[in-house]
């Protein structure tokens, strides 16, 4: 099975380094923002999980373009396992060097989550022999981007990046494995459904921010009970959602040839 | 419980992973359409059902013996490949009214019956024939003892530790399963994709001339689990909070 993805390392449409600044720069200051106030810090942490979805979505697609062989969605998974190891086991890490140290337990996870990435990425290419130039690279950019987004959807569910608040409201309700798959398709589905010789990445980003919009209004419906937020997350993320699937499906009735009604199949069936 | 002893059975339990990803008829979107042998979908979509079910039998042993864990992980895993092949074969059957029917060997290796009379023109086999599906099975009970032996390690480890405490009804840690649980599902999914990376997406099983590279699979899922198994460390330092 081979994934007939177009392009294949082609000029991208969007700057790739612009949305790796929006996706980290985005998501770590949104998580940093979580404790500024009880409303607007877990709005900003969901938001910030928002970028890094839309910088994940960009990379997946640039990795997916040269054809897996495995499917789209495979190293959507395996990000995301990727991503959910480094960050509990950098949140965890954090209080391990001191409670001092809590504040850097966000960056340790993303790093943590880099450095895995980098490690099975680097297993594929030397010992499996996958033949994919940008593997390295991108691998461990969805690993940081699914990280920063599980972070963020997690802070914005506790209102705290600290790791007892998370494992109480997010690990123990088991939360977690619902983000984990959540999370997968937000960042896997852009790609996977624009896919194709006239894949336009304009349009595709504009479904990952409609699938990351989506993930952020459910967080918010998580976050009852946890966070006084939670209102605010699932409001704005609903309304962001309708402005971006709407965006979404403007532009592909613009790029398709015509769209046209086909009718209901006739009354009774021909032999 | 000593973290080298985690480290180790992480190791082992993602070596038992990735292998197992080998013995299961995954046949990718060609098999979809009925135009290869194996279950219609990729190696991703196989390991949650496969390797959730086998983590969620595995946990409701918690706290018995490790064998224990191990035999209903293996029994979890492999019983849902086992249905999903069934009933893929089901729709293959009557569905799409096609004879399960493997391309890669002339006749099946167990049960003798021909197989390249019955292959139609143009495709590579169709459904899940009987060796494939006694293959998915092993690939099942493989994939469950690892993740069972995953889970037993982590949660072991933390469950020791002031963090995870609050027990329900003096035996469990919720906490603890969960963190387990979630470690050790994404330990399933890293190998998972590594041994999909390897297989190139599409394999019947352990007759299929692609599962002679069963040793650079291995190799590669030891390597990535020391390193996530070491990762997993952070866990154990940091659950004294």
């Amino acid at each position: 099975m081979s994934v007939a993805a177009g392009g294949g390392g082609g000029e991208p449409a969007v700057d790739p380094k612009k949305l790796l600044a929006l996706g980290l720069i985005g998501g770590l200051l949104g998580i940093y923002a979580t404790p500024i106030n009880p409303i607007l810090g877990p709005l900003l942490a969901a938001l910030g999980a928002v970028c890094a979805i839309v910088w994940g979505a960009d990379a997946i697609a640039r990795v997916a373009s040269y054809g897996l062989g495995t499917g789209v969605p495979s190293i959507g998974y395996m990000s995301l396992a990727i991503g959910i190891i480094g960050v509990l086991a950098g949140l965890a890490g954090g209080i391990w060097i001191g409670p001092a140290y809590v504040l850097l337990a966000p960056l340790i996870g993303l790093i943590l989550a880099v450095v895995l990435g980098g490690v099975v990425a680097l297993v594929g290419k030397r010992v499996v022999g996958m033949k994919i130039p940008i593997l390295v690279s991108c691998t461990m950019e969805l690993a940081g981007a699914s990280a920063l987004s599980v972070l963020g959807f997690s802070a914005a569910i506790a209102g705290s990046y600290a790791m007892p608040a998370i494992l109480v409201s997010v690990v123990s309700t088991g939360f977690i494995g619902l983000l984990f798959i959540m999370n997968t398709m937000a960042i896997q589905h852009p790609f996977n459904a624009c896919l194709g010789p006239q894949e336009n990445r304009v349009r595709t980003l504009k479904l990952a921010a409609s699938t990351a919009f989506f993930a952020m209004t459910i967080v918010g419906i998580l976050g009852i009970g946890y966070t006084t937020a939670w209102w605010v997350i699932a409001v704005i993320g609903a309304i962001a959602w309708f402005i971006s699937i709407r965006a979404f499906l403007q532009a592909s009735a613009e790029e398709s040839a015509s769209v046209a009604w086909t009718g209901w199949w006739p009354e009774e069936e021909e032999h | 419980m000593d973290p080298l002893i985690m480290i180790g059975a992480v190791t082992v339990a993602g070596v038992l992973i990735g292998g197992g990803v080998h013995f299961i008829p995954v046949g990718g979107a060609p098999a979809a359409i009925a135009t290869a042998t194996g279950v219609g979908t990729g190696t991703a979509m196989l390991a949650a059902g496969g390797g959730m079910t086998g983590l969620i039998t595995a946990a409701a042993m918690t706290g018995s013996p490790l064998w224990l864990i191990l035999a209903a992980g293996a029994a979890g895993s492999a019983l849902m490949l086992a249905v999903t092949m069934l009933v893929g074969n089901w729709v293959y059957v009557w569905g799409v009214g096609c004879v399960p029917v493997s391309a890669k060997v002339d006749t099946d290796p167990l049960t003798k019956l021909p197989q390249d009379k019955y292959v139609t023109p143009g495709t590579e086999g169709h459904g899940i024939p009987t060796v494939c599906f006694v293959s998915g099975v092993i690939g099942g009970l493989l994939g469950g003892i690892g993740g069972g032996l995953a889970y037993w390690a982590i949660y072991e480890s933390l469950v020791t530790l002031p963090a995870y405490i609050p027990l329900i009804a003096g035996k469990a840690s919720l906490a603890a399963a969960m963190l387990a649980g979630i470690f050790a599902l994404g330990l399933f999914f890293i190998n998972a994709v590594i041994a999909s990376y390897n297989i190139g997406g599409t394999i019947e099983g352990f007759h299929d001339p692609k599962f002679k590279r069963l040793p650079r699979g291995v190799l590669a899922c030891l390597i990535a689990s020391l390193v996530t198994g070491l990762i997993g460390v952070l866990l154990l330092m940091g659950g004294v909070f």
